[in-house]
């Protein structure tokens, strides 16, 4: 970590000497490239860190160039730049936020379909940047924008722009390291199970997307007087392709990499462009590869060398853990009604008129042969699959139909049947997200405070499971067993009052399954929660289960306590084979 | 009366071309998961095709062959040194063959030079139907994609291949399990949808301007056709097609071209929002 800041510091002072040690020009140029880079840092908040991946940039570049021209050609003084920097620097995000919020907004997954989205929107903003010739100047571009007052633009405007790069990199990386980008980092690596954890991570998203747009209209803020001209090209398609290809090829996984590879393949293009026809060809290939080879880009290959000889330049936030916080009371009863509900999926019933009642706190087991309609039960419940008819009450609210993320809100947590976790965060960063949900308010996601929470809770599942303490481990090598028990510690400590656990025991040694079976039936105890635990393992479900529902063919054929249960006929034949 | 006669025809052709161009990127996205940003430049070079055909001095016809031959030998190239190892990461063959597309356009303007080409007519002169003279090979044209679909549904709904090809996408492992070779038959799917992609650009060639960036146009349309449409019918991109073209169309009439790709723009973010899965999504 603090070797990561080092080598920022020495970049920061090797670009404070560039205009002493070199002629004005080269200063000029690097000013240009600085401000790509300012761009790609955008690119590494959606891209790096959220997993979602902005095609378009240039359009909020452009559209921040075209704003800030407009009003520096108004009127001098600095009140004027304030303001040219204020809107260049809203509108763009504004755009983007409404956009983010629109694509996102229903559909997990819809990840490929949002990067077109925004390289359409680019070229629109092409068109329309060569039509509205009255706003914009057309194809031959808004000219005569004047300098920032008293600032020669070939001289001391590089040093404005190097404060905007500080500005841009010291925010964004408080930002990535405060709740929000860890949450926004979760996101990128498994956003159904933050979903089902109550994160609206569709909003999460959005407000990334807008950041970055306001990022992008900043750096475009200070290319309008930088080049006292802006044209069409500023919000293309072309411009938008690189600054993605630069970020790829510098790395974008962290801030400094966008800005190296803008000013490198900055550089070393005006340098080939004139004489060397294919030089475009050649980025082309070297982005390919990069693609394919090489996804941390030049910084990625200098932290593998970094790593070879010991250097260790990422960290992340693990603080000591001393501010408990109360867990909220348990409101005891649960009412949870299935009232006739119907699910079909193409010609197959699922569900067919599924009914039961579920109104006391304890373990409740949900059985049935494969195919039952279990699984699709809970995914009906937690909006995971939409169902043809029928109601589903909690708490006398109806509940069908409502998304995910409003679950956990609602109290309903859930385990998927496929232990769920984040893997490329820590354990320590996994359980600090399923802490932080429920619990972050608005000025939590900036605010080191949530790092130091911890709860009672959570020693106790630590006491259940000592591989929780390790903190530093990535929660992706662990194994099959270890990872049930983090995804089933993440439900619980999310505080859910129903908890559906699909499988718990799906794929644990006989002595992993007793540790989660104690676990599971220490918490029924001391929390008054409401377990529906969906289970194979018939010796699982005489340990745990106060009541048993047994499903057949997308019905409940009966409920009881589970001798009630073995002595029914109709059981016993639907477990014998027979159809009833 | 004959205005309308003329709207609905060019509906019609416009619908039915669109339908042709997005047909390539159905394919390879929906049955492959791969989102070809290189498709337009498939269709690109379908149309240089035609060109140097004609610098050649041989009869249009030859196009065809020259494209499919050209596209496939690419498209082949391109599975095989990038996508093939990129299957199960869908935002990387998106970057990936953004490359490939900046290198196909780069080559082809250092070759080609960037100024446009133009590309005779082959059947100029017109037909009168419905009571207005329409161009003869547009409805050529509208005749040509209609049998091409036609044999498309049959071969995909009863050959073997067509088969095997549904039993990739719907349960890959199983599918290995039961000898199907999923490397290679991902590979002709690919390069079939680009293929079909280049067919497509000799077809338009005589109808457009060719040049090194009209890809991104057909790449962008046929987006759309997709997010309308929905993935994985030809109902589906044939009503998308009509939805994209028609509303295309009749803005950019009404208004300028700019409104018309504005209006296209926000009905996609509105399908988006709306209908994720498209009018016929099929689960």
């Amino acid at each position: 970590m603090v070797s990561s800041i080092g080598v920022r510091f020495i970049l920061l002072v090797l670009l404070i000497a560039v205009p002493f040690a070199s002629n004005s020009y080269t200063a000029y140029q690097l000013g240009l490239y600085l401000l790509y880079g300012i761009a790609g840092q955008g690119i590494v908040l959606c891209w790096g860190k959220g997993g979602f991946l902005p095609i378009g940039q240039a359009l909020f570049f452009g559209i921040g160039a075209y704003i800030s021209g407009m009003i520096l050609k108004i009127g001098p003084g600095w009140g004027m730049v304030f303001v040219a920097l204020v809107l260049a620097v809203v509108i763009p995000a504004l755009i983007a936020g409404v956009v983010g919020a629109l694509v996102f907004g229903r559909k997990i997954g819809s990840g490929l379909y949002f990067s077109l989205i925004t390289l359409a929107l680019s070229l629109l903003g092409y068109q329309l940047a060569n039509s509205q010739v009255w706003l914009t100047g057309g194809f031959n571009g808004m000219t005569g924008i004047k300098g920032l007052p008293g600032i020669d633009s070939f001289g001391s405007l590089y040093f404005f722009i190097v404060g905007a790069l500080i500005i841009s990199t010291i925010s964004l990386s408080y930002l990535i390291r405060m709740p929000f980008g860890q949450i926004l980092e979760a996101v990128r690596e498994n956003e159904e199970r933050l979903q089902f954890l109550g994160v609206n991570t569709s909003r999460i998203k959005a407000i990334a997307f807008a950041l970055s747009g306001g990022i992008a209209g900043l750096a475009g803020a200070f290319f309008a007087p930088h080049q006292g001209i802006v044209t069409p090209q500023v919000v293309g398609f072309i411009l938008s392709a690189e600054l993605v290809i630069w970020t790829a090829v510098g790395g974008r996984f962290g801030l400094v990499g966008p800005v190296l590879g803008a000013v490198l393949v900055g550089f070393l293009a005006s340098g080939l462009r004139e004489h060397f026809a294919f030089w475009e060809v050649v980025v082309a290939l070297v982005f390919i590869i990069v693609v394919l080879r090489m996804p941390g880009g030049i910084v990625g290959l200098f932290e593998l060398i970094a790593g070879k000889i010991g250097l260790n330049i990422s960290g992340s936030l693990a603080l000591q853990r001393f501010e408990r916080v109360t867990e909220k009371p348990k409101s005891v009863h649960p009412k949870l009604e299935f009232d006739n509900v119907s699910l079909r999926v193409g010609p197959v019933i699922i569900l067919d008129g599924l009914s039961f009642n579920i109104s006391k706190a304890g373990i409740h087991c949900l059985i049935g042969p494969n195919g039952a309609g279990k699984t699709s039960a809970l995914n009906v419940l937690t909006g995971k699959l939409s169902h043809n008819s029928g109601k589903i009450f909690w708490r006398n609210n109806r509940i069908e139909g409502v998304q995910p993320f409003r679950m956990s809100g609602l109290g309903i947590g859930r385990k998927l049947q496929v232990p769920s976790i984040f893997p490329n965060l820590t354990i320590r960063q996994n359980i600090d997200v399923a802490i932080w949900v429920n619990r972050l308010k608005f000025g939590h996601y900036l605010s080191k405070r949530p790092y130091y929470w911890h709860k009672t809770l959570l020693e106790k599942l630590q006491d259940a499971f000592p591989f929780l303490i390790d903190s530093d481990v990535l929660a992706g090598t662990l194994s099959v067993g270890q990872r049930q028990m983090l995804d089933f510690s993440m439900t619980v400590l999310a505080e859910p009052d129903l908890i559906l656990l699909d499988e718990p025991c799906a794929g644990l040694s006989k002595s992993e399954t007793e540790t989660m079976i104690s676990a599971i039936s220490d918490l029924a105890k001391s929390s008054n929660a409401t377990f529906i635990i969906v289970e194979h393992d018939m010796q699982v479900v005489e340990l745990l289960s106060d009541n048993v529902l047994v499903m057949h063919q997308g019905k409940l054929l009966v409920q009881g306590s589970l001798n009630d249960i073995r002595g029914n006929p109709d059981v016993q034949r639907v477990y014998a084979g027979g159809t009833k | 009366m004959e205005v309308t006669a003329t709207f609905i025809l060019n509906l019609v052709y416009v619908s039915a071309t669109l339908a042709l161009v997005a047909l390539g990127l159905a394919m390879v996205f929906g049955l492959l998961g791969v989102m070809n940003m290189a498709h337009g430049e498939f269709v690109m070079l379908g149309a240089y095709s035609v060109y140097v055909v004609q610098l050649a001095g041989q009869h249009f016809l030859w196009s065809i062959p020259l494209a499919i031959l050209v596209c496939a030998a690419v498209g082949w190239l391109v599975e095989w040194s990038v996508i093939r190892h990129l299957y199960s990461r869908p935002f990387d063959t998106l970057l990936a063959t953004w490359g490939v597309a900046i290198l196909i356009r780069k080559g082809t303007e250092v070759i080609f030079t960037r100024d446009y080409k133009s590309v005779n007519q082959i059947m100029p002169g017109t037909v009168d139907i419905f009571g207005v003279s329409y161009p003869a090979y547009r409805l050529v044209l509208v005749a040509l994609i209609i049998l091409l679909f036609v044999l498309l549904y049959a071969w995909y709904q009863r050959s073997k291949a067509g088969l095997k090809i549904k039993a990739m996408v719907q349960g890959p492992e199983l599918a290995s399990a039961v000898g199907i070779d999923k490397a290679q038959l991902s590979r002709a799917t690919f390069i079939i949808g680009v293929s079909s992609a280049g067919l497509a650009g000799v077809l338009l060639a005589p109808l457009v301007r060719v040049e090194p960036y009209i890809g991104l146009d057909y790449l962008m349309s046929s987006f759309f056709i997709l997010v309308v449409g929905g993935l994985g019918t030809l109902e589906g991109l044939l009503i998308g097609s009509t939805v994209i073209g028609g509303t295309d169309a009749l803005i950019s009439t009404v208004f300028d071209k700019t409104a018309g790709y504005m209006s296209v723009l926000l009905i996609s973010i509105l399908f988006l929002w709306l209908r994720p899965d498209g009018i016929f999504y099929r689960r």
